[in-house]
């Protein structure tokens, strides 16, 4: 397990305080997040869009070849979303993707909890109970229990504590809580019926625009942060020492 | 009075890798290299005497072809640095003080 943070006020360039800013870059790169962001992304519009073609078959008695097309592409999305969040061959692909976007910055890990970054059980069955309250809840707004309106509001309620669950138990950067917060908040605001709706045929934007685009806020905040964490590691790590010093120190050590 | 510190970890390049290393779980070659702004040659050198003292383990995999080395500092390291820093506040603190009257 690593050291706890020194609590010391150090001098600005004390190494010590590398620790501090390692860490801080370590728990703020989100580019990981972002590469599973976009999946989700597509993933949602999938369904989304589905979805809506599926009310709009039932409730105009169209074709059922719609309906059933859009149900059976409904479907194949969640369990496509299904398994890549879950199964061990999505996080290949995210870290085999998120390697080669960080590139020459190289890979650096804190986890500050189980070091062998494993979800815990509960983790993974709330992610299965996510995904199935959602197609319970566009099931109910196809059969006219729900109001279209009132997804997001319902979708907030598994929603918010879900996310801070996750982030408190996988100890997240701050950039994190961004999510479930602006998330929330969207719901008290429209359900206290401000105008911060889209309406006609753009009503599925209510539900899609405020999972991703508050999502990607956090992680755009977070990989910023990671900017600014790098760029102060780099400074105190190379206080001192001579740029692209090619000799081993010795020398200086003296007998 | 730097008879008490631990040469292998005084030295400036050294006493930056493990002190960061103790900071994360684990950190690559390429971070490495990267943060610190030293040679290719030079950090591996710096990694090896680290990896011969106990400090650090080294586990070293392929992506397809490419080679990946990771790094974690021991519970050796992370007390040999922990002592290397109170002997250093120890001897600051000697030169802070002022000297005693007679």
């Amino acid at each position: 397990m690593p050291a706890p943070a020194p609590k010391e006020p150090f001098a600005q360039n004390d190494p010590r305080a590398l620790i501090r800013w390692a860490r801080r870059y370590a728990k703020s790169r989100t580019i990981s997040f972002l590469v599973q962001w976009v999946f989700i992304a597509i993933m949602v519009t999938v369904v989304a869009s589905a979805g809506y073609f599926t009310n709009q078959a039932y409730s105009k008695n169209s074709s059922g070849v719609l309906f059933y097309g859009s149900v059976a592409t409904m479907f194949v999305a969640i369990i496509t979303l299904a398994w890549f969040s879950l199964s061990g061959r999505g996080g290949d692909v995210i870290w085999a993707i998120t390697r080669r976007l960080y590139g020459r910055e190289g890979h650096v890990e804190y986890s500050e909890g189980d070091p062998t970054g494993r979800m815990p059980l509960w983790i993974m069955a709330a992610s299965g109970g996510l995904i199935i309250y959602h197609l319970v809840g566009a099931l109910l707004v196809t059969f006219n229990y729900l109001y279209m309106k009132n997804m997001m509001p319902f979708s907030a309620a598994y929603m918010v504590p879900f996310l801070f669950a996750i982030i408190i138990n996988q100890r997240l950067g701050f950039w994190a809580y961004l999510w479930p917060i602006l998330y929330g908040i969207h719901a008290i605001l429209l359900l206290a019926g401000l105008p911060i709706r889209f309406g006609g045929q753009w009503q599925l934007m209510n539900m899609v625009v405020p999972v991703l685009g508050y999502g990607f806020i956090a992680i755009l905040t977070g990989h910023f942060y990671s900017r600014f964490a790098l760029r102060q590691l780099k400074r105190l790590a190379r206080d001192g020492l001579p740029p692209g010093a090619d000799t081993d120190g010795d020398d200086e050590e003296g007998p | 009075m730097s008879g008490d510190l631990d040469r292998l970890i005084h030295e400036p390049a050294r006493l930056r890798i493990l002190t960061i290393l103790s900071g994360v779980d684990v950190g690559d070659f390429n971070f490495l290299l990267n943060t610190l702004g030293l040679t290719k040659g030079n950090l591996s050198s710096h990694m090896d005497k680290l990896d011969k003292a106990g400090y650090v383990t080294v586990s070293k995999t392929f992506n397809g072809r490419v080679p990946h080395t990771d790094f974690r500092i021991t519970a050796e390291g992370r007390e040999a640095l922990a002592e290397y820093w109170s002997a250093l506040d120890e001897i600051r603190q000697l030169q802070d003080s002022p000297p005693a009257e007679e």
